[in-house]
């Protein structure tokens, strides 16, 4: 019998099969393209589309949770039908995950629409985050009492404590910074200041993956930024794709960044914007959003934890979600928890190789556990004859 | 005599924000970084035309199938068409006692905010500008007020 797991992200979709090594990671939207007025692409059909400028997206969720349940079932339609996973619905229980406090209402409609319309066998909903733990606590060598999983994703950024696999619900803390804002306010600095790419959302999402970084010294990094000439190791050259020529946009090497384009080409010119942008992460309020940034919260949230645990979170700090692609994010968070921690306190922070689809791996491996299936999951039979009070008393989210 | 008048009719142009049009410019802005797209719909001025044939649905395909899956599609967009204002509204009706999404938000930073230059992004040494605005030199000065 097969188990789908299925990280279902605002970002993106993590979606494969237990016994599947790599999951396939899917766009969670439906776009359409300026020049191709005769169809919409779904997912990752956007890999079929040449040109990737001006895309115009509909998105399922809105501040992270899922409101846009058409849009959502063409995607999952499209994913699980013969194009892409071929699912035999009758034979295959699935893994989803959800955002934490997810509201009552997504949470029903989810059942229903898993149950009822494409009548799975048996369902486990979670959150990301318990996978994440999940797969953590199972393959380290020494055993830890707690983790306090950070996970940093498209909408926004949880920290979570774990204390012996089990989440401290009281703990959970959201900040409303993602990988969205941070994409859509490089737009705007990139806009005002050198060229308009307020359309661009494919284009600029790209060259904030491929040339931001988090910086470990703000201030040095503003003064560097600053200077001229070969003085400046931050200043990079961005060449855009124009999708005729060139296919994909690209840095410039560092010694032909000279902040001339050449030839036909469109550059943008990288500099303090390449870690002012993801500061946004660690100083919300750089763009008014009046929250702590993520270290500050990691201590504001294990402040408020027994003061016995608080060693123990702090000593085992688990970073997740796409962020954490970004350069420097690690030893920045390192830095500045070490910072706001008293000397004789462990601190340990850790990212897994790869951090936007570790969950997805907790959850194949969750599907492995021997009380999976026994325990964890409810079967449709359950829910047609105890409806949705079966499955708010079997998932813990 | 000239040059006075001048004067007082630019200082009358000048207008100064006051805090409610400042703290109304923030939410703006803060709903632009939330935004999905900044462009309208591509496709919006598409005309759907009765007369195009439909590729979609097979012949294959049982007609009592269509009709079920249909009607299934109506019932269920009426009851779970929620936007996300309206889920916030339902939750705080709901008034359950936290852990809940409201009380999982995490609190203002206890630092100070960072200022920086409204053009270029540097740290901010000058003045606040009229507009709330910050600037670190008169070059910058300058393009502000052109642009914004």
């Amino acid at each position: 019998m097969a188990t789908l797991v299925l990280d279902n992200g605002a970002g993106s979709v993590k979606i494969g099969f237990s016994n599947e090594k790599e999951p396939r990671i899917i766009p969670n939207c439906v776009s359409k393209a300026k020049n191709v007025r005769t169809r919409i692409f779904i997912g990752d059909q956007i890999d079929e589309c040449k040109d990737l400028s001006g895309l115009y997206y509909m998105l399922p969720f809105q501040k992270g949770y899922l409101v846009n349940w058409d849009i959502e079932r063409q995607v999952w339609d499209h994913m699980f039908g013969k194009d892409c996973l071929q699912v035999d619905f009758n034979e295959t229980t699935a893994i989803v995950t959800e955002p934490h406090f997810n509201f009552p209402s997504v949470q029903e409609s989810m059942n229903e629409v898993f149950f009822e319309e494409y009548q799975f066998k048996a369902l486990h909903r979670t959150n990301a985050s318990a996978l994440s733990q999940y797969k953590w606590e199972k393959e380290s060598n020494d055993k830890h009492l707690c983790t306090l999983v950070v996970d940093s994703g498209y909408s926004f950024t949880h920290i979570i404590p774990y204390f012996k696999g089990r989440k401290i619900k009281e703990g959970i803390k959201r900040i409303n910074v993602g990988g969205k804002i941070l994409t859509n306010h490089l737009k705007e600095i990139i806009s005002y200041r050198q060229l308009m790419v307020m359309d661009e959302t494919y284009v600029v999402n790209q060259v904030k993956e491929d040339v931001s970084y988090v910086s470990l010294d703000f201030n040095e990094d503003m003064n560097i930024a600053r200077k001229r000439g070969k003085e400046n190791t931050i200043a990079r050259d961005y060449v855009l794709p124009d999708y005729t020529h060139i296919k994909r946009g690209y840095v410039r090497p560092t010694d032909q960044t000279t902040g001339k384009a050449q030839g036909n080409e469109q550059i943008i010119r990288m500099n303090n914007e390449r870690f002012a942008v993801p500061e946004i992460l660690f100083h919300p309020s750089d763009v008014g959003i009046s929250e702590m940034g993520i270290t500050e919260s990691i201590a504001h949230c294990v402040q408020g934890l027994d003061e016995e645990m608080q060693p123990h979170q702090l000593g085992n700090i688990l970073l997740t979600g796409g962020n954490c692609h970004l350069q420097g994010f690690k030893d920045r968070v390192y830095k500045d928890v070490r910072c706001l921690t008293d000397e004789d306190i462990d601190v340990n922070v850790s990212v897994p190789d790869s951090p936007s689809t570790y969950a997805w791996e907790g959850g194949c491996l969750l599907a492995k556990d021997a009380n999976f299936h026994k325990k964890m999951v409810v079967t449709r039979q359950e829910y047609e004859e105890q409806g949705h009070s079966i499955c708010e008393e079997t998932f813990d989210v | 005599m000239i040059s006075i008048t001048g004067r007082i009719k630019e200082s009358q142009q000048k207008r100064v924000l006051d805090e409610a049009a400042r703290k109304r410019r923030q939410r703006k802005a803060l709903e632009a970084l939330e935004s999905d797209n900044f462009q309208d719909d591509p496709h919006a001025d598409l005309k759907m035309s009765k007369k195009a044939p439909k590729f979609e649905e097979s012949i294959n395909e049982g007609s009592m199938n269509v009709k079920k899956k249909r009607k299934s599609k109506g019932e269920f967009k009426q009851r779970y068409r929620k936007n996300f204002a309206s889920l916030l509204e339902e939750e705080q009706l709901q008034n359950k006692d936290p852990p809940n999404y409201f009380s999982a938000a995490v609190p203002p930073s206890s630092l100070p905010p960072r200022h920086f230059c409204a053009v270029c992004g540097y740290p901010f040494y000058f003045i606040q500008f009229s507009c709330g605005a910050r600037y670190c030199c008169v070059r910058c000065l300058g393009t502000h007020q052109d642009t914004r």
